[in-house]
């Protein structure tokens, strides 16, 4: 059962990503299709879900479903590159901070305590903002950027903490001292050595921590941090907030469904990576033969 | 100790740990030398201060607690100790090189075992891929592995204890170093896969003129394998002699009492001989002599309780810290 509720979960985190990736092809060739669509009046403004719109329109008339699976790539993007960004930053520092200790050390945890015990969302908040439209290197940073970037540089921690801990549990154990004795210097020890011990922790951490960036994308764009011109689910729930007292459910709906069902594929999927790579953490033992 | 061509000479050696409980002296002016080609067993019980003798001359202490606090180590010339940290590394694994006991956590378990050897190659011989690969496969087929281009694709997990002692080995001698310090490398492994792997120490002892540093308290392998023995005990070393006359004339006491409690064929329902007492705790060592608390001969006198007998070259070759050792002169 557990086997099955897996793989589902997997099947539709894949068509998310898979829908995520067709839409960026999709708009960098110019093809009009679907979800590309999502600015043509597909009906009267606020009609509600019925044959021709399964989720209604919006104020625009705009095709909801459209707005929803476009809504798609804005999420996937921003979570994936937010994901990227604090990998990077979160694994070296933890192996470092792991492996030598020391002042060095102090230092790495002294950072990471202090940025979080900063509440989540609102350090969230100040980071998008304060980037909003900053330039790096002459490059503007538009209102993605601005979340993404803010989200991977404040979401690291976690795995920092993750990969620092298990460095430290490693790093004394035999085969470390082995290398050590055959020649490796320290940068390969951790990069050849080290690392490639730990980096389950990441995979797992990565597929569990991936809605949180869902999530942080979505109230970002709800607080109009986002992307201005292009609909996002955090956009959407947002115009529910005028829609909802003149009856219009449909659009809160849809943004709050595809929230969840992605929500709820990443966490079983999560748990089951979990569950396979670490048999210590397991919930239920599994006996026989 | 002078030098005259020896391979290893360790002089004064002195090793403390810094716990947050005291300084434990773990290893107090040890000194011995070991020639080419030679095998020199270190000796003693747990706790002894060998192990922590042999990490030192690789230089591999714990960092912050352990540190050298005294003596030479000098090897093919030079004084390791006052090495850089980078020349050191030239020298690991490549001039000396060191096996461990536990052999199925020594390998690392998410490279092949081909991929490992590879690496200690590649490391000091500036070779390639493909050309340290097929050294790698080489050197494992001299550690008798059978079928080595295969083996070498295999992960430590997928061999037995005996091939992984025999696959860590291989990594140890892949660059032919001239010391290999083997601390206690068949303690975990069964009887008959003990004697296959000191067969295999020897035979590639002799084919690349290897010195071999033993490190054991099984002072069987010691009989059969050692020519020369160093005795250890709370840290200090007790005795040096050739194998033979050791086990033939222990002068020490304590080395009297290893080789008597060593349990002998054709006297059935005799009782073992035991040495009474126990290791003192690191922490907590006596004056003078630190053995005399479990002695026969200085239990009660008084110099042996109050001065530490040091460790004098009483006929060429044979050392004794022992005020009651035959011709041990107090000079």
């Amino acid at each position: 059962m557990e086997r099955k509720a897996a793989v589902a979960s997997l099947a539709v985190i894949a068509a998310y990503f898979a829908l995520a990736g067709f839409i960026h092809i999709a708009e960098a060739f110019d093809w009009q299709i679907g979800p590309t669509l999502w600015r043509q009046q597909a009906g009267e403004s606020y009609s509600p879900p019925g044959a021709d719109n399964i989720f209604g329109t919006d104020i625009f008339g705009q095709s909801v479903l459209r707005k929803t699976l476009y809504g798609a790539k804005i999420s996937i993007t921003v979570a994936l590159l937010a994901s990227l960004i604090s990998i990077a930053i979160g694994v070296p520092l933890g192996a470092i901070g792991g492996y030598f200790r020391g002042f060095v050390d102090e230092i790495i945890v002294w950072i990471y305590s202090t940025l979080s015990s900063v509440p989540y969302i609102l350090l969230i908040l100040a980071f998008a903002v304060v980037l909003r439209d900053r330039s790096i290197f002459g490059h503007k940073l538009t209102g993605i950027t601005a979340v993404y970037l803010a989200i991977g540089l404040t979401s690291w921690v976690g795995i920092c903490r993750l990969i620092r801990g298990e460095v430290i549990k490693h790093k004394n154990r035999e085969y470390i001292l082995a290398a050590i004795s055959y020649g490796c210097s320290r940068r390969r020890i951790i990069f050849r050595h080290l690392l490639p011990n730990v980096f389950h922790l990441v995979i797992i951490d990565f597929s569990l921590r991936f809605v949180s960036f869902i999530h942080a994308e979505v109230i970002l764009s709800f607080l109009g941090l986002g992307e201005a011109n292009r609909p996002s689910w955090g956009a959407m729930i947002n115009d529910a907030r005028t829609e909802l007292s003149r009856g219009v459910w449909w659009q809160m709906a849809a943004a709050t469904a595809a929230i969840f069902v992605i929500s709820l594929a990443l966490n079983i999927f999560g748990d089951a990576l979990r569950d396979s790579f670490d048999p210590k953490l397991r919930t239920r033992v599994e006996r026989g033969s | 100790m002078s030098d005259n061509g020896a391979l290893l000479s360790v002089k004064d050696l002195s090793v403390h740990f810094f716990t947050s409980e005291g300084i434990v002296r773990a290893v107090q002016g040890v000194g011995f030398s070991i020639k080419r080609g030679q095998t020199f067993a270190l000796v003693g019980e747990s706790g002894c201060g060998k192990s922590t003798t042999a990490i030192s001359i690789m230089r591999l202490l714990p960092k912050p607690q352990g540190k050298i606090v005294g003596g030479q180590i000098i090897f093919e010339g030079q004084n390791l100790l006052s090495l850089s940290e980078r020349r050191m590394r030239r020298i690991r694994g490549n001039r000396i090189a060191m096996i461990f006991q536990e052999q199925t956590t020594s390998l690392n378990p998410v490279y092949t075992i081909g991929n490992q050897i590879a690496e200690a190659i590649k490391l000091h011989q500036k070779t390639g891929g493909k050309e340290a690969w097929a050294a790698a496969v080489e050197t494992l087929q001299k550690a008798g592995i059978p079928d080595p281009a295969w083996r070498a694709w295999q992960y430590p997990y997928e061999l037995s204890g005996g091939m992984q002692q025999r696959a860590m080995i291989a990594m140890a001698v892949s660059c032919r170093p001239a010391l290999l310090i083997a601390d206690e490398p068949t303690t975990a492994l069964d009887v008959t896969i003990q004697a296959q792997i000191l067969e295999l120490l020897d035979e590639i002892q002799k084919q690349i003129e290897m010195s071999i540093l033993l490190i054991t308290h099984n002072l069987a392998i010691v009989a059969e394998r050692a020519e020369r023995v160093a005795v250890m005990y709370a840290s200090r070393i007790v005795e040096i002699a050739d194998a033979k006359r050791i086990f033939a004339e222990p002068l020490h006491p304590y080395t009297r009492g290893l080789v008597e409690s060593l349990p002998r064929m054709g006297f059935p329902g005799k009782r073992l001989h035991t040495i009474p007492g126990a290791v003192p705790a690191q922490l907590h060592l006596t004056t003078g002599c630190k053995f005399h608390p479990r002695c026969s001969i200085g239990g009660r006198d008084k110099r042996c309780q109050t001065t530490e007998p040091e460790l004098k070259e009483i006929k060429p070759g044979r050392w004794v810290a022992c005020w009651y050792a035959p011709e041990y002169k107090t000079s």
